[in-house]
């Protein structure tokens, strides 16, 4: 290829890669301009631009009772699947046991399924075991998808973690425990931070499981979902921003946080 | 003594809870199927009537539909990622990492914000794009909104970050040198990818069409808010019967139908690859 040709295509490359962010984008920009109108009814361009639509969210109950629902589902999917995942991607990617290959595979089936006949499976599991559908059996639906997806997450860590450090702790006389909390542990962490946030992200912005599962009580993606077909104001679009924005935050927070215990642990070995 | 092995101790609580969240609600569900039409225990003396009826009554319609929908799905989403995914390979670099991410994010961005925001794009009248044009152009578009091919967007936009990350792993997987040397040989451009580049990243490609089939074949959110139910999909079909008509038995035969279904794409792929292989990358 000549120079001339070779530049051409190189545009051509950045250009198509331009064009799907922007189709891919256009729906959040779509929402973040709806939200700034004070009619009842789409009309773009808004012969006002407010924040209106923002104030009245905030100062209204039903945002805060949707975050607390969706944040304590997020939370108790994120602490349970890390803890079943950290042991589940020991025996996906650490030991070496004989029906390791059929786990592997077995975990990866609910991956492999479509979410809502799942939630749909799961409601009447529920209501046949006589267990009235609630926040927590949203959380319990949710984490039959993500604690195989945070599984895959901390074995992928794990893939690069040299087991010869656990036989040379061994042999200078460590205990199992003390090989666990001092060596396996640590190497796990950074697997086991990404999956957490994973997790959280995941249940945070889950549709299909909570729509069939939550019952009585309402998560954020679900109350949106049913406000886009009736009821629309621009308070819709709204708090659809401010919640993705609190999920953008969890993410900033986690990031500022690993920063700051990284920083901490390079100082401990420096000193 | 012989101590358990660690393998099998580490795996027991997410076998456990599998078993309990994952298979025993599945069966739980087959085993209503096989009850008598809108009986709501399992006490009854197992019978085929409720398949018998999802045939003859026509219910084979939605899961068509939903067939149909998923694989238009993952044939337009691979024909898209590829070139992504060549050009991101390609790419490399600090730029590559950073698109890369940007396509991720949206994943995090519950479903029912981004097919909100779809939308209220193509809304008419005064919708995003067409309130937009009318405004500087002056010329008033129709909209494509509340009818299939919505909602083929709708489902193609929601998956294909689904197709492009396996994809990604499996273009990433062509050694470039192989292909120069193909190239030095006088191989064209469709022989290069028929010969090379098609049979290396076709693991991944696998792994990523049957991702996108199958979250696709049980995607309903598409359809009511873009498609405005313009046909009904097997998800909403099995909610009608579960719901509405209160005939769980019904409800639980159309969903034994469509885990069959997706057994039956699932199993043959997940049998050939290597997971070991694909994870370690």
């Amino acid at each position: 290829m000549n120079g001339r040709a070779k530049s051409l295509f190189d545009s051509l490359q950045a250009a198509w890669l331009l064009l799907v962010l922007a189709l891919l984008y256009i729906p959040m920009i779509s929402v973040a301009l709806a939200s700034l109108s004070n009619t009842r009814y789409m009309l773009f361009p808004h012969r006002t631009w407010t924040t209106d639509a923002y104030a009245d969210a905030l100062a209204s109950y039903t945002t805060g009772t949707l975050h607390l629902t969706s944040f304590r589902i997020a939370v108790l999917v994120m602490v349970l699947s890390v803890v079943l995942a950290s042991f589940g991607a020991l025996a996906f990617a650490r030991f070496d046991w004989r029906g390791r290959r059929a786990f592997q595979r077995f975990l990866l089936l609910p991956l492999f399924f479509p979410q809502p006949v799942l939630g749909l499976a799961l409601l009447v599991y529920f209501t046949a075991l006589g267990i009235t559908p609630s926040w927590q059996t949203a959380a319990f639906a949710h984490l039959v998808w993500i604690v195989p997806v945070v599984t895959l997450v901390i074995s992928i860590r794990l893939y690069n973690y040299d087991v010869m450090q656990e036989d040379a702790a061994f042999d200078l006389g460590a205990t199992r425990l003390q090989v666990l909390r001092e060596v396996t542990l640590p190497a796990l962490a950074p697997g086991i931070v990404s999956g957490a946030l994973f997790a959280f992200l995941l249940s945070w912005s889950n549709l299909p499981l909570s729509v069939f599962t939550s019952g009585a009580d309402t998560t954020l993606p679900e109350w949106l979902y049913s406000r886009t077909a009736t009821n629309y104001s621009p308070m819709v679009p709204a708090i659809a921003v401010i919640a993705t924005a609190v999920s953008a935050l969890v993410v900033g927070a986690a990031a500022v946080g690993l920063s700051l215990a990284r920083g901490r642990g390079g100082a401990k070995t420096a000193a | 003594m012989r101590r358990p092995n660690p393998g099998i101790l580490t795996m027991l609580p997410v076998l456990v809870f599998l078993l309990a969240g994952f298979v025993i609600p599945i069966l739980v569900v087959a085993l209503y199927s096989l009850m008598p039409p809108r009986t709501f225990d399992l006490a009854g003396s197992p019978t085929f009537t409720n398949y018998a009826t999802a045939f003859a009554e026509g219910y084979w319609r939605p899961l068509m539909w939903s067939a149909l929908g998923a694989a238009a799905t993952t044939l337009i989403c691979l024909v898209l990622a590829w070139p992504t995914a060549r050009v991101l390979a390609h790419l490399a670099g600090r730029w590559a990492t950073l698109v890369t991410l940007l396509i991720a994010l949206p994943i995090f961005i519950s479903e029912s914000v981004r097919l909100f925001g779809l939308a209220l794009f193509m809304m008419p009248g005064g919708g995003i794009l067409a309130g937009s044009i009318d405004a500087l152009f002056g010329v008033s578009i129709g909209t494509i909104l509340y009818t299939r091919l919505a909602a083929l967007l709708g489902l193609v936009y929601i998956h294909f970050p689904f197709v492009l990350f396996p994809l990604l792993l499996g273009v990433s997987l062509i050694p470039k040198d192989q292909v120069e040397a193909a190239r030095d040989l006088g191989a064209s451009g469709w022989q290069v990818f028929r010969e090379i580049e098609a049979p290396l990243a076709a693991p991944g490609a696998a792994v990523g069409a049957l991702l996108c089939f199958v979250l696709s074949l049980g995607a309903n959110a598409e359809m009511n808010i873009l498609g405005g139910q313009a046909v009904t999909v097997i998800t909403n079909a099995i909610e009608q019967r579960f719901n509405y008509a209160q005939d769980w038995p019904l409800g639980a035969a159309l969903t034994v139908l469509t885990v069959l279904l997706t057994a039956a794409v699932v199993f043959p792929v997940l049998k050939r690859i290597d997971v070991d292989r694909l994870a370690r990358r």
